[in-house]
């Protein structure tokens, strides 16, 4: 099992964001997260990662998690190039970055501040693809791609599922019904 | 990468960040440069009073260039919202604070030659013990910034961090302020190295305790 949730409950200041929710996956499974504006799918991202501690409950994880968040958090004045490399090397891995950014269709050299949100979006899946995480946990990974960035969003959901699990919150229904093995609707505490 | 690798190529990557920046840097140069400035003009012109003042002066620009470059330093990942991203890595979480410190570090240390020499021309100062003046340099700006850096990563996430800082930052590190400012009024005056190397050893007694403290207490501040 890579990520166990047990009875997880939490609050910020006085108000409940989830409430006693239990959760399990499995390597391999794609589960998308449903539900309206402040239902709390960006908390029980951030909690399944441990960006965040719960205020009641256990959170257990197997191996190592990454989270992509909405809109995708780059430094504005790198280029994709050196921050696909810092990024393997804080986490001590290898990887063919020139092929990943070819394959999304990006430039180099060019300052994150001049990449258009699709274009920060397609980077933030070449840095999931070269990191090779156990987890892959996922904020609308499909906002603000256009209909090839989409396409290449289902190709790299279908890799991930092979060495991985992954955790997606979604608006889109049409896209968790295509991708998911199954789906977790949220309706706020 | 080993854990010393990932430190170098933090504190190379943030120093890259800052340098792309420039206004962050420049904006820290004119305030340091107008503040020596402003207190040579208020305590000139007579050479007495501002050899006197010097040490002081010198010291406390240096404190509050470290206090804005600790907060620069996590200010760079806030800003961004890429902290999340460090603390994904796996492993530790203590080489964040020794990037973050060696950034501080090989920033000020070049600031504080800079500030020398301007102080220097300012204030009357003689520089003939350039090598004692360094090290003291060295292991005030090293205490200064081990502390800063471990409360502006406390701090990383709070609003109103840039108030927070200095109230919580100068009631821990007068004692290294006070250790340089002693020192380098020694050498200044042309005491023998004898004399100074006390306060040499007690700033490094402050370097390796809050540096060691911090180290092993950050991690825990970070997770929050």
């Amino acid at each position: 099992m890579l990520l166990r949730l047990a009875d997880v409950s939490k609050r910020f200041g006085r108000d409940w964001v989830l409430r006693n929710l239990s959760f399990s996956l499995e390597k391999g499974e794609v589960v998308a997260l449903l539900g309206p504006n402040g239902s709390g799918k960006t908390t029980l991202l951030r909690l399944m990662a441990g960006l965040l501690k719960p205020t009641r409950g256990r959170v257990e994880r197997k191996g190592e998690a990454l989270f992509l968040p909405n809109p995708p958090a780059f430094h504005r004045h790198l280029t994709a190039r050196e921050h696909l490399l810092y990024d393997l090397a804080f986490h001590g891995k290898g990887g063919d970055w020139r092929g990943a950014l070819g394959r999304f269709g990006l430039p180099a050299d060019l300052p994150l501040l001049a990449f258009s949100s699709g274009m920060k979006k397609r980077l933030a899946l070449a840095r999931l693809i070269l990191l090779r995480p156990h987890l892959w946990l996922l904020d609308e990974p499909e906002t603000a791609l256009d209909a090839e960035g989409r396409a290449l969003l289902l190709d790299v959901l279908q890799e991930a599922r092979r060495e991985a699990g992954v955790v997606l919150a979604t608006h889109d229904r049409a896209l968790a019904e295509r991708v998911a093995d199954r789906s977790l609707e949220l309706g706020g505490a | 990468m080993r854990p010393l690798g990932r430190v170098w190529l933090l504190a190379l990557r943030d120093l890259r960040l800052v340098v792309r920046d420039r206004s962050g840097l420049l904006s820290l140069l004119a305030f340091f440069a107008v503040m020596l400035f402003i207190m040579a003009l208020a305590l000139g012109p007579e050479e007495g009073p501002l050899r006197r003042a010097a040490p002081g002066v010198l010291w406390v620009a240096l404190a509050f260039m470290s206090t804005l470059l600790s907060t620069r330093a996590f200010a760079l990942e806030v800003e961004d919202g890429t902290l999340d991203d460090l603390l994904l890595t796996p492993g530790g979480k203590e080489w964040i604070y020794f990037g973050k410190l060696l950034f501080q570090v090989l920033l000020l240390l070049p600031l504080s030659l800079l500030a020398l020499f301007m102080a220097a021309g300012l204030f009357y100062l003689p520089l003939e013990q350039g090598l004692p003046l360094f090290l003291t340099l060295v292991l005030g700006v090293l205490g200064y910034a081990s502390v800063a850096t471990f409360y502006a990563g406390l701090l990383a996430r709070l609003r109103g961090r840039e108030a927070l800082l200095p109230l919580l930052l100068f009631s821990l590190v007068v004692p290294v302020v006070l250790a340089s400012v002693r020192a380098t009024t020694g050498l200044l005056e042309g005491l023998p190295l004898g004399e100074v190397a006390s306060w040499w050893q007690l700033l490094l007694v402050f370097d390796v305790v809050y540096v060691t403290a911090s180290a092993l207490l950050f991690p825990v501040v970070l997770e929050g």
